[in-house]
């Protein structure tokens, strides 16, 4: 130690004994670049991982679904000029009798893949080509369904039973994240995907010498858009027009989501916290500069530059938060790798591994540096240029203004300590505004955190308890005649049925063309209704068509357009309807238009495609054992377990974060405070001390530290409170995409736990200071001039 | 004078610092008796021992042993909780650096006070004592040094105490507007019959009180009477 320069050993135990401070800092500023470090690096994992497993697997660039093809179109689609690969495939839904699931569980089956496409086996074996029946099931599914090897799955295939045998589990690159259609979380107990040999699904699938999907593979430098639009039309006799690329492809989306939800979380968390601790550092320098004016002025008085003033203070500045950057780093490795984890539960990878390279721990370091920087120049700036006998002075006295509005406000107040607390505030305007927006933006964090449970939750209650009323959701195999209504109302405890017809159609307007399906739904619907963002609910519009704002955004459309409807199965007709409302809807319903119109446009009488049930739960079993039998089934979607499956998800990844987004925002109120009310205790402990000399007991004198602590907090709280409902609702429409909208929907209770979770932080870290307070040497304070 | 109640009593008193071989002896058995309603002025040289005797008798700091008596009840025997009620009830403090709180008026700083006492007088009452009546609403650092210490008396005397202890409240001050604070002193003194303690490095100061008691080492040197009170207007240094 003695080594050390002087001004060195002066550092380091200024650095102790403003420890605390330090400490209280140096944490926010880790919080912020470890948020850095984790999002930036995880988003970098997922992308490299994901393309990494897209390269390695050969997934697809263009995928081409048909209704029934020759092998004669592959050989056409291979002379496409930028197709470097083609494969064709079999694919189909069946639904899977399980023991101890009462629902049909819906899978998607596909052939072998031979070139693209193909799968990582994670357990078992690949099925043998002398075993038709022999299968592979993705490896979410067989966990959540507790399968394994050996095991029998009775399957209904397009009305034909078959019994498939499981013999090991796999994942694939095109698969990383399976819903089953429609829906938006995974329900792995009741969705999975099975490969198996492409004779025995020909067989099932009743296609023994075709295909019904086409894989790509692109050339480099290839045109992704020219590709689709010449195998659309080279195929366009073979089926449902609908080549789509990867951008497309459901998994592929979401996983892009969540990648751009962590640039959102990255945009805004992180600055947040390096504003709060640069400003923490800007209060906790100009204080300790005020109070080392004579030492700064004995130091100049022996010779010492400024430059190496400016520089004690600028490094103490740079030592404190080189700690912070340093637990910043191991934060977010740390947080990164339990979010890799997290992750890893619903997006299945072969590995997934965070790693955030050396630039990404670099550039958090920068942002922090930077953010030091700016906290540090003024108090520092300041310091070096103290003339050695204006520091050698005492500070003038702290001057209070007694202007027009502050001296009529402080008047009101009914006592002095009271008084005190109010001037200090018009003293120092600009470090109780810094303190408030400190102290709100920990609010507002909380509060945008904690809501994404709400709007979760919100949307829940409007897409199933609103909108889509019913227990089931049946698809048929193929469209049926309208009277199956009645049949389906005869099953065991069905109480009501309703049926609807969807078909699949290209949707035009203007030089804008959309894939979606048209959907028909009946006027009076009381299990199947059209409900809007703002709650309100919507019937089909008897000459027109609702059209959903995100497929209205795509395709440039208003109310009072028309919108001209291409057909792609049965008869491909080609109709015009005009668009009577563009709707906010939550998820799914893209265009709607009343059923029976729809039947007249298609020219089909009364056909459905599918049904809506209403059903008596004490007769569930014997009503899903009734429709495992039913070959015309296709599917069948348990809203209970859809809306279970989406509060699972949401408890298990929302419940972490929000934890840790809690923590962090409690961190903030704890930095802001603490080092808020050090620096109040510091500048006010001769006042305390005389006012415990006077007579004050400790709780009346400390209430001059705490009631400022705590009129700061309350004048945080509305505006957190206003600022957390304005980031809620910007993070829940960045969210938003195009396959679902999320609503706003901050609850009462979240702004109550945000005020509860301040307060307790605040009134904590004031108390604390508090104690410190009371331990005021009376006799020393008095001793010592200001 | 001696027909009057004591108000202060010690007897042994002691105070040391630190332990055995480096021990400092602030205080080394003192024996002293003030009576209501004396001037008392406690002379001697820096660390003699006298602060430490008025912070002790002011409810400020502990001694190691030893008891002093207020009135009847036994200071030394109090906790932090006890001296505290009973600072607030019968004592009041001037200090060299005035000690006001920086962000209050000259009244408020007062009310600061009479907020908490029983039978105060006005603020504004408390503050035409002292001769500062036309200064109420300035703040401290509006105010002269010797205006300051006005403040501080009348802060003191406001609560109407029983004592007033004063530590070098001239210390910072020059002459002429030391003998103003004096005579505010003197004043409270005589017109409301406040025991007032007053220690100063300043020997001529000694004249206008009715005991003075000289300090050095921690013991008391000397302890006289002065046969008669000069008013401080007549003393000069």
């Amino acid at each position: 130690m003695n080594a050390l320069p002087p001004l060195t050993r002066k550092l380091l135990r200024d650095l102790w004994r403003l420890r605390g401070q330090a400490l209280a800092i140096a944490l926010v500023m880790a919080a912020g670049v470890g948020m850095a470090v984790m999002s930036y690096g995880m988003m970098r994992s997922l992308d490299a991982a994901r393309s990494a497993y897209y390269e390695g697997y050969s997934l697809a660039q263009v995928w081409v679904p048909l209704r029934r093809a020759p092998d004669s179109l592959a050989r056409e689609l291979a002379e496409v000029p930028g197709v470097a690969g083609v494969e064709t495939r079999l694919s189909g839904a069946a639904t899977l009798d399980l023991p101890g699931i009462a629902e049909p569980v819906l899978a998607r089956l596909h052939s072998l893949p031979i070139q693209l496409n193909r799968v990582v086996l994670r357990s078992g074996r690949m099925p043998r080509a002398e075993r038709p029946n022999e299968v592979i099931v993705s490896e979410a599914f067989a966990k959540a369904a507790r399968l394994a090897p050996g095991d029998r799955l009775p399957a209904l295939v397009y009305g034909k039973r078959i019994e498939l045998v499981l013999v090991g589990t796999a994942i694939s690159p095109e698969h990383v994240y399976a819903v089953a259609p429609g829906q938006i979380f995974p329900d792995n107990r009741r969705f999975g995907i099975i490969w198996m040999a492409r004779e025995p699904l020909a067989a099932a699938l009743d296609m023994r010498d075709g295909f019904n999907e086409v894989l790509l593979r692109l050339a480099p430098g290839a045109s992704k858009q020219e590709v689709i639009r010449r195998a659309d039309r080279i195929s366009a006799a073979y089926g449902p027009v609908g080549a789509y690329g990867r951008d497309l492809d459901v998994s592929n989306r979401f996983l892009s989501s969540e990648i751009d939800q962590l640039r959102t979380m990255v945009q805004i968390l992180p600055p947040i916290f390096l504003l709060v601790s640069a400003f923490l550092l800007n209060i906790l320098l100009a204080r300790l500069i005020d109070t080392e004016r004579e030492v700064i002025g004995l130091l100049k008085a022996f010779g010492y530059r400024s430059a190496p003033i400016a520089r004690h203070y600028a490094q103490l500045a740079l030592l404190l938060s080189l700690g912070g950057v340093a637990l910043g780093w191991v934060l977010g490795f740390w947080l990164g790798r339990g979010v890799a984890l997290l992750y890893q539960a619903y997006f299945a990878f072969p590995a997934l591994t965070f790693s955030a390279g050396a630039d990404i721990y670099l550039g958090s370091a920068a942002m922090a540096l930077a953010a030091v920087l700016a906290g540090a120049i003024s108090a520092v700036w300041r310091a070096q240029r103290l003339t050695p006998a204006e520091a050698m002075r005492p500070p003038a006295p702290a001057r209070y203004s007694s202007g027009p509005l502050s001296s009529r406000l402080v008047r009101l107040l009914p006592d002095e300590p009271s008084r005190m607390i109010l001037r200090g505030f018009f003293r120092r305007p600009l470090r109780t505004i810094a303190s408030v927006l400190g102290l709100a933006m920990a609010l507002a964090l909380y509060v945008a955190s904690a809501s994404s449970t709400d709007n979760v939750e919100r949307l829940i209650q409007l897409v199933f308890e609103r909108g889509q009323r019913a227990d089931l959701a049946l698809s048929f195999t193929e469209p049926r005649d309208g009277r199956v209504q009645r049949e389906l109302a005869l099953l065991p405890g069905v109480q009501r049925a309703e049926t609807y017809r969807a078909v699949g159609a290209e949707l035009v307007k203007g030089p804008h063309r959309e894939r979606e399906a048209v959907l028909g739904l009946p006027r009076g619907s009381a299990l199947m209704r059209i409900v809007a963002l703002d709650g309100t609910t919507i019937e089909p519009p008897p000459g027109g068509a609702l059209i959903s704002s995100q497929l209205a955004r795509k395709l440039d459309i208003v109310a009072g357009d028309q919108i001209e409807v291409q057909v792609t199965e049965g008869q491909r007709q080609r109709f015009t309807l005009p668009i009577t409302a563009v709707v906010d809807v939550p998820l799914g319903a893209s265009l709607v238009i009343e059923r029976g119109a729809l039947n007249r446009l298609l020219r089909e009488g009364d056909v459905a495609s599918g049904a809506y049930l209403m059903t008596d739960p004490q007769q569930a079993p014997a009503l899903f054992a009734r429709l495992k039998q039913t070959p015309q089934v296709a599917s069948v979607t348990v809203a209970a377990n859809a809306v279970r499956g989406i509060r699972e998800t949401i408890a298990e990844s929302m419940g972490i974060v929000t934890l840790f987004n809690t923590l962090f925002a409690m961190l903030i109120v704890v930095g802001v405070t603490y080092t808020s009310a050090r620096i109040s205790l510091s500048e006010l402990a001769r006042d305390l001390a005389s006012m415990r000399v006077l007579g004050y007991r400790k709780g009346e004198a400390g209430f001059v530290l705490v009631g400022e602590q705590a009129l700061l907090a309350l004048a945080a709280l509305p505006l957190g409170l206003v600022l957390g409902m304005a980031l809620s609702r910007y993070i829940a429409s960045s969210f938003s995409s195009d396959m679902f909208m999320i609503p706003a929907a901050v609850s009462a209770r979240t702004l109550a736990e945000g005020v509860l979770v301040v307060a307790v932080a605040a009134a904590a870290t004031a108390v604390l200071v508090r104690r410190s307070a009371d331990r005021l040497d009376l006799v020393r304070a008095l001793k010592t001039r200001e | 004078m001696s027909e009057r109640p004591a108000i202060y009593r010690t007897a042994g008193l002691t105070k040391s610092y630190g332990t055995a071989p480096t021990a400092v002896h602030a205080l080394r058995g003192v024996d002293l008796t003030v009576h209501a309603g004396e001037l008392l002025v406690l002379l001697g040289p820096s660390g003699s021992g006298k602060s430490t005797l008025l912070n002790i008798l002011g409810g400020l700091d502990s001694a190691t042993s030893g008891q002093a008596w207020f009135e009847d009840s036994e200071i030394t025997a109090l906790d932090a909780d006890g001296l505290t009620e009973y600072r607030r009830r019968s004592i009041g403090f001037v200090f060299q650096f005035y000690n006001l709180i920086a962000a209050l008026t000259a009244r408020e700083n007062v009310q600061l006070i009479t907020d908490i006492a029983e039978d105060p007088m006005t603020p504004e009452e408390a503050l035409a004592l002292v001769g500062l009546e036309g200064r109420m609403d300035h703040f401290p650092a509006q105010l002269s040094g010797g205006e300051q210490q006005r403040v501080a008396i009348a802060r003191a005397i406001a609560k109407r105490p029983q004592v007033l202890l004063c530590d070098e409240p001239t210390g910072a001050l020059d002459s002429e507007t030391g003998i103003r604070v004096l005579t505010a002193l003197e004043t409270v003194n005589r017109e409301v019959g406040t025991t007032v303690m007053i220690i100063t490095h300043n020997a001529v100061i000694a004249d206008m009180a009715d005991e003075v008691v000289h300090f050095a080492d921690g013991a008391i040197a000397s302890h006289t009477s002065n046969p008669r009170r000069k008013p401080p207007g007549e003393l000069a240094w």
